[in-house]
């Protein structure tokens, strides 16, 4: 009943406080809510995704002498199983075609026999260059190498037959060559098999009717291709196990004469990883914010503490029991909860529209119960640990007069300072990353084929105490800055505070918990936002890097290997419009040792600017120093870190390699000399790759042709410069362009659920930071209004009240701006660290979005100033009217 | 320093609170001038409007009827800190501030070096005995303690005129009959005029004048030089 009462009058009477702390609930509710929809959103789409790129699901591979009809069917009768059609793999000899007067061949390759109905049963394992879409195709790039067309006749070398003709009907590109030539019932760990260079694809009849003689002979094999029914749970990792078990379950059933080649169980076992990605960097990224969203509340609810403990010690002194005190303050804990808990799930719903596309806090009902009841659960804690906890410990303690106080004598610091716990927890956050972030550091792995995904969960205690300790010790600074620096905090203030200096600052020492608090509060909040920003700028500037590294260039023209094309074909290219520039870059293989590695020949006097190449790709010198080497010292070459460390080289040592000599077609060696180490290359892969003087490489093989042509544009759209240069090169070079690339990085399963994330986070750590700086002093202020009002009684000017308002809006505000910048550089430093495996490549420097971090400075002078003049305001009040109303 | 001119002139001075019908007129039209050296007790029953007189006084508020203008001091600006100087019937320290600070800070308020407003704070306490209190935060003090030091705040700037607000309401008879003593001594020191609003008529009778406020109503009492419209 008193607890009613009581309410009633909150609601009457102590409204803003009230609605303040609700304010805060629904922040955190909202927070938490929503990095709950995004984990769920994130991990059904990982699942969803990791299915719609895996064109066959599983590839069922006849072993020894079963009959493929036998096979069909023992497949087709397996539970779960949308659709399975047979696919005949033969190998050939040598394809030949002959156009005009000449006669092109190729080397080994493959032959299939797809069934009518493939292309529509799996869309993703055909796409159509040319001419039609059935009958007998041959793949772009052994069109290429045969310059074979639509209508040309092909021969098929079949071993002791003689070769069989048919009419090419298509062109069409495998974009799964290499699932689809995968080598099924390969052991966990075995070098993946490349895609033959020369595919054609028959009609089943046509096929049965070419290698049926030599499938007697054994050299054909059946596959059957099989779609699965994709009902399967929203997480990765229940998926995958149910998937791989499935799979192995059918092998089971098969007993011996059939092997599962997974796929399906192989992207999900992918996005199994990328959804553990994605619930560490919420525990990276969004617990610390959820943390703090709980902290400001807290700072928020307790600005109305002393009020609290008046009020509950009026209530003692009418004879409350410790039982109704305690009620009291849950029925305000209740209500403040509930007022927050309500908006802040409806804030999650507008934010998980807006930010993820799904307005649900769940894949499912389960996670969506799970997610909101958490949250709710967390808001209830947050308004209890603020009001209804203090009030608890007060009523048990309480005497009228005994009401402790934020102001006060406190002698010595808090008790964790006099153990040096901020120090320790330092040294603990110094010592994990120091390990964690030496070479060879994973934070997740997810060995292939193995069930369980394992998270080196260590690592995430570097964070952790990273956030602890520089908390408690930006609380200690602001403390021994209050208390130990009372005269040069007096001079500080003179500006603002004028001749009250002494007087100011003498009141902020005695409030030192107060302002140490808050000041804490505006260092987390700042570094929150700060290093969220930062590491997400960061991650964009290394997706950017990632795309130009992997194009080459805006638009690059990838010639087919064999292709002989020179780099005077530049001059074709740089007659398209919108081009500004053409490169041609070489490609060839080279052994070192046993080793075979890509090579890269390059004309040093141009590439520097066409590949718009940058210093930290290279160790031993400067982009423009180690291409003026090249230039020089043709011979010279530049090989990977992890080449230079295999081999124990040291700049100026001979490197004998070996490459393909383009008349005898025999590897022949060739001499360089290692002057430096290439990290990174425009196209090169992620391993192991040289970098050598083109003109060189070209005199040593007798051969300039070039792999790709590097083209920059002019400011004309990539996408529309690619279009002109496929016009030029027609289906003989493959065309790309960076916008497309852009996309393909920035849709990876990390890149989406990293953008989803921050962009909730970088939200959230604004209204934090506003809240923290602006809501918390304003409600301090306010609780101080008598305080004010006597100095005003006694006689202070407006000015000098603004000299109190403003000289601890200016010591809160900079102070911990400053601390929260210092704290910003270390936390971002260590999660970029530690969290290196989702950057591609490894960034050298940490990327600065200033325009956010100016956006947030703005925001959180302009809560401080809103906060400041608001008091002011209030405070224009007759002070006799100020005093009777407190 | 007596001047021709009274320190504190009410013309028809009132004060409503609210409006419409459930306005309270707090104090009616009321004239009365306070000279420099009164000694005046402004007695009545809780709710008769001394309080009111004394902020219309103090210049902390403002008449809805009526005028108040302080002609020996100047305008309304000039009077705090400085001419006029008040005690409030509650805890009126700053919790922030030592003894010593809340003490000085009319003088550091009125632009005083803070060399000067050490020692002259300093010295008030002295005057009054509290001394050893200095350095003690208001928390650390008894209520008594506080309204003495409430005095010693009142009387560091020499006023002119004294206003105290039951100074004596929450304090036992002992510790009342101290702060009077001091207000008075404190007074006669400065040579400021004392006004000190009071239901205590033993405490009253100590001060020479005595206004009586009913309902609102200042009644011209013994020796008052007052009157009511």
């Amino acid at each position: 009943m008193v607890a009613l009462t009581w309410i009633r009058g909150l609601l009457a009477h102590r409204r803003s406080r009230l609605l303040a702390t609700a304010a805060g609930v629904a922040v955190g509710v909202a927070l938490i809510a929503s990095i709950g929809t995004f984990l769920s959103a994130t991990t059904s789409k990982m699942t969803q995704r990791a299915i719609a790129r895996v064109p066959v699901d599983w590839q069922v591979e006849g072993q020894g002498t079963v009959i493929p009809a036998h096979l069909l069917n023992q497949v087709k009768r397996y539970p779960g199983i949308r659709e399975a059609l047979p696919v005949g793999f033969a190998d050939t000899t040598g394809l030949s075609a002959t156009t005009g007067s000449t006669v092109q061949s190729t080397g080994p390759g493959k032959v299939l026999g797809v069934p009518s109905g493939y292309r529509a049963a799996f869309p993703g394992m055909l796409r159509s260059l040319s001419g039609r879409t059935s009958g007998v195709l041959l793949a772009q790039q052994t069109a290429a190498n045969l310059h074979a067309k639509p209508g040309t006749r092909v021969k098929i070398g079949r071993p002791g037959l003689p070769p069989a003709s048919v009419r090419v009907a298509g062109v069409v590109d495998l974009p799964a060559a290499d699932s689809l030539f995968q080598r099924v019932g390969a052991p966990v760990g075995a070098q993946p098999q490349a895609p033959p260079d020369n595919v054609i694809l028959l009609p089943s009849r046509v096929f049965s009717r070419v290698e049926g003689p030599l499938a007697r002979a054994g050299s054909v094999r059946t596959q059957i291709h099989v779609k699965l029914s994709h009902s399967l749970p929203g997480s990765p990792s229940a998926a995958f196990s149910q998937v791989s078990g499935e799979a192995r379950n059918l092998e089971t059933r098969l007993a011996g004469s059939g092997l599962v080649g997974d796929n399906l169980g192989s992207a999900l076992d992918q996005a199994r990883s990328d959804a553990l990605y994605a619930q560490i960097l919420f525990l990276f990224l969004g617990l610390p914010g959820a943390v703090i969203a709980g902290l400001v509340t807290a700072s928020i609810a307790s600005a109305g503490a002393d009020r609290r403990r008046r009020d509950a010690a009026l209530l003692r002194t009418r004879g409350a029991s410790t039982r109704t005190l305690v009620r009291v303050a849950l029925g305000e804990t209740a209500l403040a909860a509930l007022l927050g808990i309500a908006p802040g799930l409806g804030i999650a719903l507008l934010i998980g529209q807006a930010a993820f596309g799904t307005a649900s806090f769940g894949a499912g009902a389960a996670a969506a119960v799970f997610w909101a009841g958490g949250a709710a659960l967390a808001g209830f804690a947050i308004a209890a640990a603020a009001i209804a906890l203090p009030a608890w410990r007060d009523a048990r303690a309480l005497t009228v007069a005994g009401q402790r106080r934020e102001v006060g004598r406190t002698t010595g610091g808090p008790w964790w300072a006099r153990y040096g716990l901020d120090f320790v927890a330092l040294a603990i956050a110094g010592f994990v990353y120091w390990q964690a972030s030496r070479n060879g550091y994973q934070l997740v792995l997810a060995p292939e084929g193995v069930p369980q995904v394992s998270v080196n969960w260590y690592a995430l205690l570097a964070p952790v105490f990273a956030w602890i300790g520089a908390g408690l010790l930006a609380y200690r600074l602001a403390d021994l800055a209050l208390v130990r620096g009372r005269g040069p905090l007096g001079r500080l203030v003179r500006p603002l505070a004028g001749e009250l200096s002494p007087t100011v600052a003498a009141t902020m020492g005695r409030q030192r918990r107060l302002l140490a608090r808050t000041v804490t509060l505006v260092a987390l909040t700042a570094a929150f936002a700060a290093s969220t920003a930062v590491f997400n700028s960061t991650y964009r500037a290394q997706a950017e890097v990632d795309a130009r590294l992997s194009n080459g260039a805006d638009v690059t023209a990838t010639e087919s290997p064999g292709a002989n094309v020179g780099p005077g074909a530049s001059a074709r290219l740089v007659g398209v419009p919108g081009v500004k520039s053409v490169e041609p870059l070489q490609h060839r293989f080279a052994y070192i040792g046993a080793d075979l590695q890509d090579l890269y020949g390059v004309r040093p006097q141009t590439i520097g600017s066409a590949g718009q190449l940058q210093n930290s790709w290279f160790l031993g010198g400067s982009a423009s120093q180690l291409m003026d080497t090249l230039a020089r010292k043709p011979s010279s070459v530049l090989v990977s870190a992890e080449t230079v460390k295999d081999f124990q080289l040291h700049p100026g040592d001979l490197l004998r390699l070996r490459l393909q000599n383009s008349r005898s077609k025999q590897f022949m060696t060739v001499p360089f000399h290692y002057v430096g180490v290439a990290k990174e290359f425009p196209t090169a892969p992620k391993d192991s790759f040289f970098v050598a003087n083109a003109g060189y490489v070209a005199k040593q093989t007798g051969s300039d042709a070039v792999g790709s042509f590097l083209i920059q544009t002019d400011g004309t759209s990539p996408a529309t410069v690619a279009q002109r240069v496929r016009g030029v090169v027609g289906t003989g070079a493959q065309v790309t362009d960076i916008v497309n690339q852009r996309k393909i990085v920035g849709s990876n399963l990390t890149a989406v659920e990293l953008s989803g994330l921050t962009k909730v986070e970088l939200g959230f750590a604004l209204a934090l930071a506003a809240a923290a700086s602006g809501l918390a002093l304003g409600l301090s202020f306010a609780e101080r209004r008598r305080t004010f009002a006597i100095a005003r009684a006694l006689g202070a000017k407006a000015r000098q009240l603004g000299g109190f308002v403003w000289s601890e809006s200016a010591f809160v505000t900079g102070v911990g701006l400053v601390l929260g910048a210092a704290m910003a550089v270390g936390i971002s430093e260590m999660l970029v660290k530690v969290l290196t495996g989702v950057f591609d490549p490894p960034p050298d420097v940490l990327s600065v979005p200033w325009g956010y971090l100016a956006g947030l400075l703005a925001l959180v002078l302009a809560a401080v100033a809103a906060a400041g003049a608001a008091t002011l305001h209030a405070l224009r009040r007759p002070a006799i009217e100020e005093l009777r109303d407190l | 320093m007596s001047s021709a001119e009274p320190l504190v002139r009410c013309k028809g001075a009132a004060r409503t609170y609210g409006s419409g019908p459930s306005a309270t007129v707090a104090l009616q039209p009321t004239d009365c001038e306070i000279w420099d050296g009164a000694r005046v007790a402004l007695v009545g029953e809780s709710g008769s409007g001394k309080s009111t007189l004394i902020h219309l006084i103090a210049g902390l508020d403002d008449p809805t009827v009526g005028e108040v203008s302080w002609p020996a001091v100047g305008d309304r600006a000039a009077l705090r800190p400085g001419p006029v100087a008040i005690v409030f019937q509650g805890p009126s320290l700053l919790p922030p501030l030592n003894v010593l600070e809340n003490v000085g800070l009319p003088l550091a308020l009125a632009g005083r070096p803070q060399s000067e407003v050490q020692q002259r704070a300093g010295a008030a306490l002295s005057r009054l005995g509290l001394g050893d209190l200095a350095e003690k935060l208001p928390e650390e003090i008894s209520g008594g303690q506080a309204q003495r030091v409430a005095v010693a705040r009142a009387v560091v700037g020499e006023p002119r005129l004294i206003l105290a607000d039951e100074p004596t309401g929450q304090l036992d008879h002992e510790i009342g009959a101290v702060v009077i003593d001091e207000l008075l001594a404190a007074a006669k020191r400065c040579g400021a005029a004392l006004v000190v609003a009071t239901h205590d008529t033993e405490m009253a009778d100590r001060l020479g004048e005595t206004w009586r406020l009913r309902s609102g109503r200042l009644e011209q009492g013994a020796g008052v030089q007052a009157w009511s419209l």
